[in-house]
C-alpha cells in the first residue's frame, strides 16, 4: 500500500492535485484505444480511472500503468469529456512518491546504452519517478 | 398586410369602455387573491395560513381564500364565484408559473364576466416554494411576491384580444422527407403549399440512402412514390434549387421572398432526355455522392429526380467559366441551355412556414486522428451509403475508393464527433447506432466472407424493432468491440485502427481494407444560417428549438414557424415523418381558423410625446416598430409585436409604453421591495 | 539583424549540438540572431503537472524571469524546453492565476519585469521571419527530398497552452520543409510519443513505440525524418540503430542549415546515428 490514507480521501487527494474529475469518464476507451504504449500499461488508461471510479484508489496507487504514462498527453487531447489521464496519472505518482517510495532507483539504471541517452531523459525520469 | 385588416379593439378602446376605465381607477379596486397549494409543492415550503392573513391586510384585497389545486374544475368555480358575491374587479391567483395556468384563470375570469387581463398571477412556485429552503423565508417572499403583484392588478387596465386574418397557404422549407411530408399532408387537405428546396430535386438524404433500418426496405422505393406525388399535385408549388431570401410579416400573413438560383436550363423547354448528362466534359466535386466520384458540371441529383430536370453548376461550367464548349447546348434536342440565366426572385404569401431544414454530417477531417483526407479509405456513413446503393457510383458493389477492390475487413467506427464534449457536439446523434448495424449487415449481404468490426460506446436501441436487428447483427457474425477509436492511419494498403475492448480492459490494433465513420450529425449549416435570418430560436449546436420540450415540440417559440425533421435534432425516417405530420397538423388546426387572436399586451405610441428619435425601431427583434419619417413618429404594428417591452425600454421621451406594464406601474412595483 | 533572447538547455550543450549549432548559424543566414541568455539554469526537462507542486516551477521561472529583463520574447529550440518554459509563463501569466503566479514569483531574487512570449525557433522561422524570406535565402534546395516531419508530443500539447499548431496533423515543420525544396510525405504519426524518457528504464517500451513512428513514415514513403526533440532524435536514430538500420533521422535545422549554405562540417552530421553523409551524398545534396 501507497499510503495508509482511506480510499475517499485518496480519491479527493487525486481529483485535487490532478485538477480532475473522475465522474466526468464515460468509459469510452478512447484513451486506451489511442495509448501509444497501450500494450505495455497495466491498468491502461481507461481501466486506472474505472478503478478510482469504484473506490479502489489503493490498487491504482499499487499498479505498474501508473508509472508507465510519459505523459504525452494524447488521451486528454482527444478524450470526449476533456479528461486528462495524464494528469491523473502524475497525481498518483506524486502521491506515491511522497509517501518516500521511488519507483526508479538511480543507481540500479545501468548499461553502456546510458552513455548515449540525452541527460534531459535522466532528469525527467528521475523527477517523474524517484523521491 | 395593411395594419387595418386587423381589429385592433385593444389599441384605441370605444369612448365607453375609457369612461368605464376611468370608474374603476377612481374606485378603491376590490382585490380577490387566490392561493394554491399545488398539493405539497407550494404548500409543503409556504406556509399558507400565515400568508392568507398577511395578503389579508393588504390595501385593496377584500378576499382571500385557497385551494389545494386551484388549477382543478372546483378551484377555478371558486375563483367565478367568488369575483360574483365579493364583486371583485381584480383578480390575482398565486400558484405555478404563469407560462402554465394563466390561460386558464384568464378564460375562468372571462367566464365570470370580469376582464381577463384584469386577472395576474403571482408565481410562488418556480419563483419562491421551489427554491427556497427555509419556510417562514419563503411565506415572507410569497408575501412580497403577492404585493408586488397587487401593485401592478390595480393599475392594469382591461384589453381585449386583437385578431387577424389568417392566409391559408403555408410554405415549406427543404424538400427532404420532413419537407415532404409536412407539403404532403398540408396539401391533401386542401390547402395550397409552396416547397423550396435548395437542391435541383427532392428527397434529400433519404434519396442518397441504400436500404432503411430496421426492415431493410429500400430507401428509394419507399422515398420515390412521395416525391412523384408531390412533383404532381396540384396543390404544392415546388420551388428548387431556391432559397429563401427573406420573410417579413407576421403569424397568418408572412411575405416570402424566395431566390432562385440561375439553372442555366429552361425547364419548361427542357424533356429531360439527359443528352447534356452524358456529353458534358465538365467535372466538379459531387455534394450528392460524397465525393466517390467527380461529377459532371451539368447534373441531376439521380436518375428518379423531381423534377427530372438538370442545372448547370456554374463554377465547373467550361462555357460559363472560360467561354468555350457549349456541348450541352449543342446535343440538347429542344434548345433548352441558357447560358445567359440569372437568379430570379418570386415573392409570395403564406399564412404558416414549416422549417424541415434537415441535417449535414459533420466534417470529418477536423477529426484529425482519424485520417480523414489524409487515408482515403476512410469514409463517412453517407459516402458508404452510396457505394451500398444500387443507384451508386458502384451500382451497389462495396468497392473502396483508393484502389477499387472489394474490401475484406471492414471497420465501422461509431459516434465519430459525437458524445463528445470537446468538437462541440456533447449529444447523441441517435441514429449511428441502427444505421451502422444496417450498413454491417448489408455489407455482409454483398460481401460474404468479408468481416465486419462495430467499434462502439454503447449501443442504442430505442425504437420498435431495433433491438432485434441489432440481435441481427451479432447473429449475422459481426463484431462489436466496446471502445472508441483513437486514431485511423495507414500501413501499406491497411488501414490501422487503435481501438480498445474495454470489456477486456485492454488497447487492440485492428487492420482493415476499409474503415466507415459514423460522424456526428449536425444541423444543416443552412437552415442555421436560415433561423438566424428568421430570429428563430437555435440551440447551442444549431438545432431549431421547440417552444416546449415536451407539450408544444413542433411549434417554435415565433408564432407561425413550425418545425419538422432532423432541423430540431437527431432523428430517424419513422420519427422524422411523424414530426412532419404533426406540424402539418398543427398547420391544419390554425388554418381551420378564420382569424387568429393575438395577445393585446402590446406596446403602443403616445404621439404627443413621440419625437421620432427611433431607438424603439432599432431596438426591436420583431420589426413590429417603424418610424414614420414624414411625420416622425414612431408606429407600432400591434400584430407584430410580441409584447417584450424593449422598446419601452430603450424610448427617451417615454413615449413608447407597454400595455398593462406602465412605467408608473413598474416602478412602483419596484418600490415594494 | 533581430535579436532573439535564447535558451539552449542542457541537452543542445552536449549530446544534441547538432540541433543547436546549425539552428544559431542558420539564424544568421536568414536573418536573425539568437543571443543566449547569460546564466541560465536547467528548465527541469519536465513540466511537473500536480496542482500543488510549486517548488518545481522555480527552475523555469527563475529562467523566465532572467529573459523578462532583456526582453519580451524567449526562443527556444528543444522541444522538451520549450514544453516547460511556456506551460510555466502560462501559469505566470494567465488571468485569473495572479495569487499562484505572485507566489512563484517570490521563489526567485530576479524579478519578473513582465510577460515573456516564449517562441519556438520554428515560430520564429514562420511568424517573425517569414516562408518567402527564408525562401529567399535557399542556395541548396534539398531537391525533393521526401521528408516525414515528426513533431512528438512536447511542442504541440497541451494545445491550449502551447498554442502552436493542429495537435494531431500540425503543419510548421511541413512547410518549412517545403520552403527548402524538400517534399514532405503525408505522416500519420507526426505527433505520437516516442517513448520519451522511459527509455532509460523501459528500453524495450521506448523501441516499440518509436518503431510504429519510424514504419509509419516508411510506408509513407518518406526517406528521412526531421525532428526538433533531442530525446526524439535519439529514440527513433540512436535507439533504432539498435533495431534495423533504416532511414536518417535529422534535426530540422541540420536540413535548414544544409539548405542555406552551412558547410558539412558546420552541420554536426556526426553526432547522428548511421552514415547521415552517405545518405545526404547519394541525394546530391552534399
Amino acid at each position: 500500500m501507497a499510503t495508509s490514507r482511506s480510499s475517499t480521501e485518496l480519491l479527493e487527494q487525486i481529483e485535487k492535485l490532478s485538477g480532475q474529475t473522475v465522474s466526468d469518464c464515460y468509459q469510452c476507451g478512447c484513451c486506451t484505444s489511442g495509448c501509444p504504449i497501450g500494450e505495455a500499461m497495466d491498468p491502461p488508461p481507461s481501466k486506472a480511472v474505472r478503478l478510482l471510479q469504484l473506490g479502489e484508489a489503493p490498487e491504482l496507487l499499487d499498479s505498474d500503468g501508473i508509472w508507465m504514462c510519459a505523459s504525452c498527453l494524447v488521451c486528454g487531447t482527444r478524450c470526449p469529456r476533456a479528461v486528462d489521464y495524464a494528469r491523473i496519472a502524475e497525481a498518483c505518482r506524486v502521491l506515491v512518491l511522497r509517501s518516500k517510495q521511488s519507483r526508479v532507483d538511480p543507481d540500479t539504471v545501468t548499461g553502456p546504452e546510458l552513455e548515449e541517452i540525452p541527460q534531459q531523459a535522466f532528469i525527467a525520469a528521475f523527477r517523474k519517478s524517484s523521491v | 398586410m395593411p395594419n387595418d385588416e386587423c381589429r385592433l379593439t385593444g389599441t384605441q378602446p370605444p369612448a365607453d369602455a375609457q369612461s368605464t376605465i376611468d370608474n374603476r381607477q377612481s374606485k378603491i379596486p376590490r382585490v380577490g387573491v387566490f392561493v394554491c397549494h399545488c398539493g405539497i409543492n407550494i404548500a409543503g415550503v409556504v406556509k399558507i395560513p400565515e400568508l392568507l392573513e398577511r395578503v389579508g391586510t393588504m390595501s385593496g384585497v377584500v378576499v382571500t381564500k385557497d385551494y389545494k389545486y386551484c388549477c382543478s374544475d372546483p378551484g377555478q368555480q371558486m375563483i367565478r364565484d367568488s369575483i360574483k358575491s365579493d364583486k371583485l374587479d381584480r383578480v390575482i391567483v398565486a400558484c405555478c408559473s404563469p407560462t402554465l395556468h394563466e390561460t386558464t384563470f384568464r378564460n375562468a375570469c372571462g367566464e365570470a364576466g370580469l376582464n381577463p387581463y384584469l386577472c395576474e398571477i403571482a408565481n410562488i412556485r418556480e419563483q419562491c416554494a421551489w427554491v427556497t429552503a427555509d419556510k417562514d423565508e419563503a411565506t415572507t417572499k410569497a408575501c412580497g411576491i403577492v404585493r408586488t403583484t397587487l401593485t401592478k392588478v390595480v393599475h392594469d387596465q382591461p384589453l381585449e384580444a386583437l385578431t387577424v386574418p389568417i392566409n391559408k397557404r403555408a410554405l415549406v422549407v427543404g424538400a427532404g422527407i420532413a419537407g415532404i411530408q409536412a407539403a404532403l399532408d398540408i396539401a391533401n387537405a386542401g390547402y395550397e403549399v409552396v416547397l423550396v428546396e435548395k437542391e435541383p430535386s427532392i428527397g434529400g438524404h433519404m434519396a442518397q440512402l441504400s436500404e432503411t433500418f430496421p426492415t431493410l426496405d429500400c430507401s428509394q422505393c419507399i422515398l420515390t412514390p412521395r416525391t412523384v406525388e408531390t412533383g404532381r399535385h396540384p396543390k404544392i408549388r415546388l420551388m428548387t434549387y431556391s432559397e429563401i431570401d427573406s420573410v417579413s410579416g407576421y403569424v397568418g400573413n408572412f411575405k416570402v421572398k424566395v431566390r432562385q438560383k440561375a439553372r442555366y436550363v429552361d425547364f419548361k423547354t427542357c424533356t429531360g432526355c439527359g443528352a447534356c448528362l452524358e456529353k458534358c466534359p465538365g467535372r466538379t466535386e459531387s455534394w450528392f455522392e460524397r465525393g466517390l466520384v467527380r461529377g459532371k458540371a451539368i447534373y441531376r441529383l439521380l436518375p428518379q429526380a423531381v423534377p427530372n430536370r438538370p442545372v448547370i453548376d456554374a463554377k465547373a461550367c467550361i462555357y460559363l467559366t472560360k467561354g468555350k464548349c457549349g456541348v450541352c447546348a449543342k446535343v440538347c434536342p429542344t434548345g433548352a441551355i441558357r447560358y445567359d440565366d440569372t437568379d430570379k426572385f418570386v415573392e409570395e404569401e403564406v399564412g404558416a412556414i414549416v422549417l424541415a431544414t434537415g441535417y449535414e454530417l459533420f466534417d470529418a477531417t477536423k477529426l484529425g486522428s482519424y485520417g480523414v483526407g489524409r487515408v482515403p479509405d476512410v469514409i463517412d456513413g453517407l459516402a458508404f451509403e452510396r457505394l451500398l446503393s444500387a443507384s451508386g457510383p458502384t451500382s451497389g458493389d462495396v468497392k473502396r475508393p483508393s484502389d477499387g477492390k472489394v474490401p475484406k475487413k471492414i471497420v465501422f467506427v461509431q459516434c465519430a464527433g459525437s458524445r463528445d464534449s470537446t468538437t462541440g457536439m456533447p449529444y447523441c446523434s441517435k441514429i449511428c447506432c441502427m444505421y451502422t448495424a444496417k450498413q454491417a449487415i448489408l455489407y455482409r449481404h454483398r460481401v460474404h466472407d468479408g468481416q465486419a468490426t462495430i467499434c462502439y460506446i454503447d449501443v442504442r436501441t430505442p425504437g420498435k424493432g431495433f433491438e432485434e436487428f441489432y440481435k441481427r447483427a451479432t447473429d449475422d457474425g459481426i463484431q462489436y468491440l466496446r471502445g472508441k477509436v483513437s486514431k485511423i492511419f495507414r500501413e501499406g494498403d491497411k488501414v490501422m485502427v487503435w481501438a480498445s475492448d474495454t470489456l477486456a480492459g485492454r488497447k487492440v490494433e485492428l487492420e482493415a481494407d476499409m474503415v466507415v465513420l459514423a460522424t456526428a450529425v449536425v444541423a444543416n449549416p443552412d437552415g442555421v444560417a436560415l433561423a438566424r435570418k428568421l430570429k428563430t430560436q437555435i440551440d447551442a449546436h444549431g438545432f431549431m428549438t421547440e417552444a416546449h420540450p415536451k407539450l408544444r415540440p413542433v411549434e417554435t417559440l415565433t408564432a407561425g414557424f413550425f418545425l419538422a425533421g432532423c432541423g430540431q435534432g437527431p432523428k430517424d425516417i419513422p420519427e422524422t415523418v411523424a414530426q412532419a405530420s404533426a406540424a402539418a397538423a398543427k398547420v391544419l388546426a390554425m388554418f381551420g381558423n378564420t382569424r387568429l387572436t393575438h395577445s393585446p399586451t402590446t406596446a403602443e405610441v403616445d404621439e404627443e410625446i413621440c419625437v421620432g428619435c427611433g431607438y424603439c425601431e432599432r431596438t426591436c427583434a420583431y420589426d413590429a416598430v417603424k418610424v414614420d419619417p414624414a411625420r416622425k413618429k414612431a408606429a407600432v404594428n400591434a400584430a407584430l409585436c410580441e409584447g417584450c417591452g424593449a422598446c419601452a425600454v430603450a424610448c427617451p421621451s417615454g413615449a413608447m409604453t407597454h400595455k398593462n406594464f406602465t412605467k408608473k406601474a413598474i416602478f412602483e412595483m419596484a418600490d415594494q421591495f | 539583424m533581430t535579436k532573439y533572447t535564447y535558451y539552449p538547455g542542457c541537452t543542445l550543450y552536449t549530446k544534441a549540438r547538432n540541433l543547436d549549432i546549425c539552428a544559431r548559424k542558420a539564424a544568421e543566414k536568414v536573418g536573425f540572431e539568437l543571443v543566449e541568455m547569460p546564466s541560465w539554469n536547467c528548465c527541469g526537462a519536465i513540466y511537473n503537472a500536480a496542482s500543488d507542486d510549486l517548488a518545481a516551477q522555480v527552475g523555469p521561472v527563475r529562467n523566465l524571469a532572467k529573459a523578462s529583463q532583456l526582453g519580451d520574447k524567449l526562443v527556444t529550440l528543444c522541444a522538451a524546453c520549450h514544453n516547460v518554459l511556456k506551460r510555466v509563463q502560462n501559469r505566470l501569466d494567465q488571468p485569473g492565476n495572479e495569487v499562484e503566479s505572485e507566489r512563484l514569483k517570490t521563489f526567485v531574487d530576479e524579478k519578473y519585469e513582465r510577460p515573456v512570449k516564449v517562441l519556438h525557433y520554428l515560430e520564429v522561422l514562420k511568424q517573425e521571419i517569414g516562408w518567402d524570406n527564408i525562401k529567399e535565402k535557399v542556395t541548396k534546395p534539398l531537391g525533393g527530398l521526401k521528408v516525414a516531419s515528426y513533431y512528438g508530443c512536447l511542442i504541440v500539447r497541451p494545445k491550449e497552452v502551447l498554442e502552436f499548431d493542429d495537435p494531431e496533423n500540425p503543419q510548421v515543420m511541413d512547410d518549412l520543409m517545403r520552403v527548402l525544396g524538400a517534399a514532405p510525405t503525408r505522416f500519420d504519426f507526426k505527433a505520437e510519443c516516442c517513448g520519451g524518457y522511459l527509455v532509460v528504464n523501459r528500453r524495450d517500451v521506448a523501441k516499440s513505440a518509436s518503431k510504429k513512428i519510424l514504419d509509419n513514415a516508411k510506408a509513407w514513403g518518406a526517406e528521412a525524418i526531421v525532428t526538433t526533440c533531442p530525446l526524439c532524435q535519439y529514440n527513433l536514430d540512436k535507439l533504432r540503430a539498435v533495431t534495423d538500420g533504416s532511414i536518417p533521422v535529422f534535426y530540422f535545422t541540420q536540413l535548414l542549415g544544409l539548405a542555406v549554405g552551412l558547410a558539412q562540417d558546420e552541420l554536426g552530421l556526426e553526432h547522428n546515428a548511421g552514415d547521415p553523409v552517405g545518405f545526404l551524398k547519394s541525394k546530391g545534396l552534399l
